[in-house]
């Protein structure tokens, strides 16, 4: 009987090459056929077998922005996702920031209550919500969702960014408590610069939580607060679904999670591994 | 001036870190706290530093009572076991940092930050990353940081325990010189004897939060106050025999003629050290045991268990009638099994209390 000849790098590196792409193909491909069917005409769309190549047109663009006002759905999106990010970031944080360092009595009780608000599934709260934003006069309008997804994200913000916090080393915070900072400047110059990766991946997390939220936005709103996701799923009409048009839509939904995350690619890759080695 | 400490308390919960510890520190003094981890040391010192509040007592800094003030507002530094250095600021912003919280105007920040760290020996390094440079470097960081708005006080928190031990050396020298010749008031905390007793005008040894004694090095060493702290410092440690005083006042001991020994001030002294609930025990050096003839006359006879040549000195475990200890001497040919005679050099016998404090 021959011995083996062990496996060679080169081949077990060909094999991973493999896998890797064969995996790249499996994610990609979805995105790669929204993008081009947003840029068929409808008779390219239906045809069958499919086609790979077609003249591009934006005819299905033009539809969304005209028939079904996908410009204020755009706008009332980004102002509702990008306050109630920002309103949850910033809340987060410093509430992240007590839970961390402070001593506070029954700390961990309270982190246990803030995070039971993720697990109350939304349809339960969805009529109260909706019975309070009639009463308060707030319905189809932008505040209303905002409180929502500020509220949604929270807890997340809180429990990932109190992980982040735990992770650097007190000694530093008190070296600067002892140079001459007060508690909120030492947060704002040392704590917050060396939290930076944590924020990106987190932020970026939670904003796409909320810019892809439909259910909630499709029951509390009605027309002036209307977003991307709820004018998106109008795409399907009952008569048939308009695929051009929802692939114009998921394409224009898409890019500027695709942008913050070009954006933040820095920080995310550090933020997302970050604690996985010890530096 | 210089550091009061009156009856500080740390409770956590039931846990009782700092136990009522008073200490009195001299304005330019290097006061090293010394004990075992868990001790309440490193408490005791974030209590001066303001890192952490005091369930009862007072802390005066200069004169000014400073119990509940905060860390800023002290006039103290401190030196961190991690170093505790600004990971994303380079060398110069973390020496910088201080001073530009307290608004001090650019140019003398820079001749201050070129002065500091020319001393310590990282000028060359001052626009690296506290992760590009070397343990040792860091903690000089951290000292140029702590030293550059000349505080009235500096607290160093086992700030050598990260280095390797030649390091360690060198770097003990240097912290002394240093803050000698800028006469700041100096609170040490470390677990290694070493370094409280070369470094140190006064130590404390505290254990379970209790300061067991506060004496000079050389004080620590020759007269331990209790079995603990002869225990804790000198390596190899005190030898310690068990002992009573009798009824007709006579100290009886496993090695009576040790009891013997026992003379002058320290035997006048002993109704101080000799509580009558926890009791006391005769302790002598090892060096100060010297092997003789067994036919010597007040030598106890004893049998060689173990020789251990370091070079220097040798070790020569001995034991008599049961009782292990062990005599420090320049050269022995003493071996295993053989008899000996072992006596204490005069004057050398001390009594130490039982007593946890």
């Amino acid at each position: 009987m021959s011995a083996k000849a062990p496996p060679t790098h080169a081949a077990r590196n060909a094999a991973y090459y493999c896998l890797a792409i064969a995996a790249t193909l499996f994610f990609a491909f979805p995105v790669y056929w929204m993008a081009t069917s947003s840029l068929k005409s409808d008779t390219d769309i239906s045809t069958y077998p499919p086609i790979w190549t077609f003249k591009p047109t934006f005819h299905s663009f033009a539809q969304l922005f005209s028939e079904l006002d996908a410009l204020d759905a755009l706008i009332n999106s980004a102002v509702i996702v990008g306050i109630s990010t920002c309103l949850a970031m910033i809340s987060g944080t410093l509430a992240a920031y007590a839970l961390a360092r402070f001593d506070i009595k029954n700390k961990n009780f309270i982190a246990f209550e803030v995070l039971s608000i993720r697990m109350l599934p939304p349809m339960v709260s969805v009529i109260p919500l909706f019975m309070i934003a009639k009463a308060l006069g707030i319905f189809d309008t932008p505040w209303l969702l905002i409180a929502v997804y500020t509220l949604n994200g929270l807890p997340f913000v809180v429990w990932v960014m109190r992980v982040f916090i735990q992770e650097i080393p007190q000694s530093i915070e008190e070296a600067a408590l002892i140079d001459g900072c007060s508690r909120f400047e030492c947060f704002w110059r040392v704590t917050l610069p060396l939290l930076l990766p944590g924020l990106a991946a987190t932020m970026v997390i939670i904003f796409m939580f909320s810019w892809n939220e439909y259910l909630l936005a499709s029951i509390l709103t009605s027309a002036e607060a209307k977003t991307l996701p709820v004018i998106a799923a109008n795409a399907i009409k009952p008569k048939a679904i308009s695929w051009g048009l929802a692939s114009a839509a998921g394409v224009l939904m898409s890019l500027p999670v695709v942008v913050l995350v070009l954006l933040m690619q820095k920080y995310l890759v550090r933020g997302l591994t970050l604690g996985a080695v010890k530096g | 001036m210089g550091i009061q400490v009156r009856n500080v308390f740390k409770r956590f919960g039931s846990f009782t870190a700092v136990n009522g510890v008073s200490i009195d520190i001299a304005d330019g003094e290097f006061f090293v706290m010394l004990g075992p981890s868990g001790c309440g040391k490193t408490t005791t010192l974030r209590m001066i530093a303001g890192l952490e509040l005091p369930t009862e007592g007072e802390i005066h800094i200069n004169g000014r009572d400073v119990t509940y003030e905060e860390p800023r507002n002290r006039d103290i530094a401190m030196a961190f076991q991690d170093y505790g250095l600004y990971p994303h600021m380079s060398v110069y912003q973390n020496i910088e940092f201080p001073l530009k919280i307290r608004r001090i105007d650019e140019g003398e920040r820079r001749k201050k930050i070129h002065e500091t760290a020319e001393k310590l020996g990282i000028a060359d390094y001052l626009q690296r990353k506290p992760g590009q440079i070397s343990g040792g470097q860091r903690q000089r960081v951290s000292l140029a940081r702590a030293l550059v708005r000349n505080p009235r006080v500096f607290l160093m928190d086992e700030p050598l325990s990260n280095l390797d031990a030649k390091l360690r050396a060198t770097m003990r020298t240097e912290i002394k010189k240093l803050v000698t010749s800028l006469g700041i008031t100096t609170v040490y905390v470390t677990h290694d004897q070493i370094e409280a007793m070369s470094m140190a005008d006064r130590i404390a040894v505290m254990r379970k939060g209790d300061m067991v004694q506060v004496a000079s090095p050389l004080e620590i060493y020759d007269r331990p106050r209790t079995a603990f702290v002869a225990d804790f410092i000198g390596s190899p440690p005190m030898n310690l025999f068990a002992a009573t005083v009798a009824a007709n006042r006579d100290i009886v001991c496993g090695v009576q003629t040790f009891a013997d020994s026992l003379k002058g001030k320290d035997r006048e002294g002993l109704g101080e050290v000799a509580d009558k609930n926890a009791g006391f025990q005769i302790g002598i050096r090892p060096e100060h045991l010297q092997i003789v003839k067994p036919t010597a006359k007040g030598a106890a006879r004893a049998i060689v268990d173990f020789v251990e040549p370091l070079g220097q000195t040798t070790n020569v475990y001995v034991s008599v009638a049961g009782q292990k200890f062990v005599i420090v001497t320049d050269k022995t040919d003493a071996r295993i099994g053989d008899e000996v005679g072992v006596q204490p050099q005069d004057g050398k016998v001390r009594a130490v209390s039982n007593n946890r404090n």
